[in-house]
């Protein structure tokens, strides 16, 4: 998943390509980065116009800024009135569950030995297990199976890049939300959830609590 | 000896964080502690009004940050009836962007010496404020209210603690209506912790003494006949390592009330 942008970065050029996030900027590892400034600045400046008053995202690959090159890069940036929306997009980990299924890479399960509360949000490759509450506020999402060793009572997403197979698993259930893949249920109006262990998933075009 | 550095807060507003620390703080100083209390809700401060020491404020928390005043103690006020116990009042007419963390961590050091206990008034929020407030602290009391928006709040403060590296605060519930929970109208004590899931410190009944106490500046932990005074009392007990057996939840009946029981024969 990362060729395009290693590929980029080995090229001794840099390079602007529109990626699916945006307009991204390909700053080489190679050489240093004042000599990229230089031609930055060069670069947009021949191709005045073209690119003005945009935002872009930068990727740096493994190079790492020092606070003077940051302010050097959004200087030569701004002369041109763009602006940086983020870095290192190839990393950024947002999982969009409305394209197709993707071969999702196993990260094997993380497990959280702590509860997540209001306001905390835990993403994660892969299968994700909670020693801990999930308390209303909070939000975990997963590209595989969730399981909440204690009450579910936040929003959980499993199976976050589309995996209509991932399950939803919690020894007390009384979600804000559940959602699987591209699925979202709320949990009907009672007051007490339900005593587990239950088990969420999909059974036709909807998501389905049963007893483990 | 380095005191220990407590900040007050709940996330929510009006909960009783600023009732709280005047009556901790002053319950510590009536068992000789040396106590000081930091305001650090600029620019709505009130911590003063509830301790009435407002008319003695002639330096505060900005004036030692920016060093116009010489020493931290010179900006030090003494409670009017405890000579262990300390005010270092808020400014009112700067508002929150006027202190830094590294400035609140400076006075917080410079005081910590001298102090056995080290009460910081959080203002209400997560902004920074609430950043300031706890920059320096090392322990934390959140207070709630048996309502579900407070206790959403205190849970969304206690994970903000954690990023703090604060990792065991201990839960104040405040006002809580004994009659309201026996009629299952009111969350229990149950309920809130099963949701936040920290240590309790204390409860404290809703009381109409804290309102005449708060309006007089003289904390109902000094009144003998308050309720919440007496939980006040007992909080402090929990808080110097003492056990003491929570107030239970059923209400205790009054004196006369117990009479009462007595004479009816339950």
């Amino acid at each position: 998943m990362l060729s395009p942008a290693s590929k980029s970065l080995r090229d001794e050029q840099l390079v602007f390509k529109g990626l699916k996030q945006g307009l991204t900027l390909f700053i080489p590892e190679k050489d240093s980065f004042l000599h990229w400034l230089e031609v930055l600045d060069r670069q947009l400046n021949q191709a005045r116009g073209f690119f003005q008053g945009g935002t872009i995202l930068v990727e740096l690959g493994a190079r790492k800024l020092a606070p003077g090159e940051m302010a050097g890069l959004k200087r030569v940036l701004a002369k041109y009135r763009m602006r940086i929306k983020a870095f290192n997009p190839l990393e950024i980990k947002r999982f969009d569950s409305s394209s197709p299924e993707q071969p999702s890479v196993p990260c094997g399960v993380l497990l959280v030995k702590q509860t997540v509360r209001s306001g905390q949000r835990l993403e994660h490759e892969g299968d994700l297990v909670v020693k801990g509450d999930l308390n209303p506020g909070g939000e975990i999402v997963a590209t595989g199976d969730i399981i909440v060793l204690g009450a579910l009572r936040g929003i959980a997403h499993a199976g976050a890049r589309g995996n209509r197979q991932a399950e939803i698993v919690a020894f007390t259930l009384a979600p804000v939300q559940l959602r699987i893949a591209h699925l979202i249920s709320r949990a009907p109006e009672e007051r007490k959830g339900r005593q587990g262990p239950v088990v969420a998933s999909i059974k036709g075009e909807k998501i389905v609590v049963e007893r483990l | 000896m380095a005191g220990r550095v407590i900040v007050v807060t709940s996330g929510k507003g009006g909960v009783g964080k600023t009732t709280t620390v005047a009556n901790i703080g002053t319950g510590l100083a009536l068992r000789h502690k040396k106590v000081v209390m930091i305001d650090a809700d600029i620019g709505l401060r009130n911590l003063d009004v509830v301790m009435g020491l407002e008319n003695r404020i002639v330096y505060d928390l900005v004036d030692v940050a920016e060093k116009t005043c010489r020493s931290v103690s010179k900006a030090l006020i003494k409670d009017k009836r405890l000579s262990n116990l300390f005010l270092l009042p808020a400014a009112q007419t700067r508002n929150k962007d006027a202190l830094t963390p590294e400035q609140m961590i400076a006075i917080v050091d410079e005081l910590k010496d001298d102090f056995d206990y080290i009460l910081i008034d959080c203002p209400a929020g997560i902004e920074g404020g609430f950043q300031n407030a706890v920059a320096a602290a090392s322990e934390a009391i959140v207070i709630t209210t048996p309502e579900i928006s407070a206790v959403r709040d205190a849970d969304r403060i206690i994970g903000l603690l954690q990023e703090k590296e604060i990792y065991d605060p201990v839960l104040v519930l405040n006002r809580l209506r004994p009659e309201m929970v026996r009629k299952g109208d009111m969350m229990d004590v149950d309920d809130i912790n099963d949701i936040l899931a920290i240590k309790l410190l204390g409860i404290v009944p809703d009381d109409e003494e804290i309102i005449i106490s708060t309006n007089k500046g003289e904390p109902a932990v000094l009144n003998a006949h308050s309720k919440a005074g007496e939980a006040f009392r007992n909080v402090v007990r929990r808080m110097e390592g003492e056990e003491v057996p929570f107030m239970s939840v059923d209400g205790e009946p009054g004196l006369f009330g117990r009479f009462l029981k007595i004479l009816q024969g339950k």
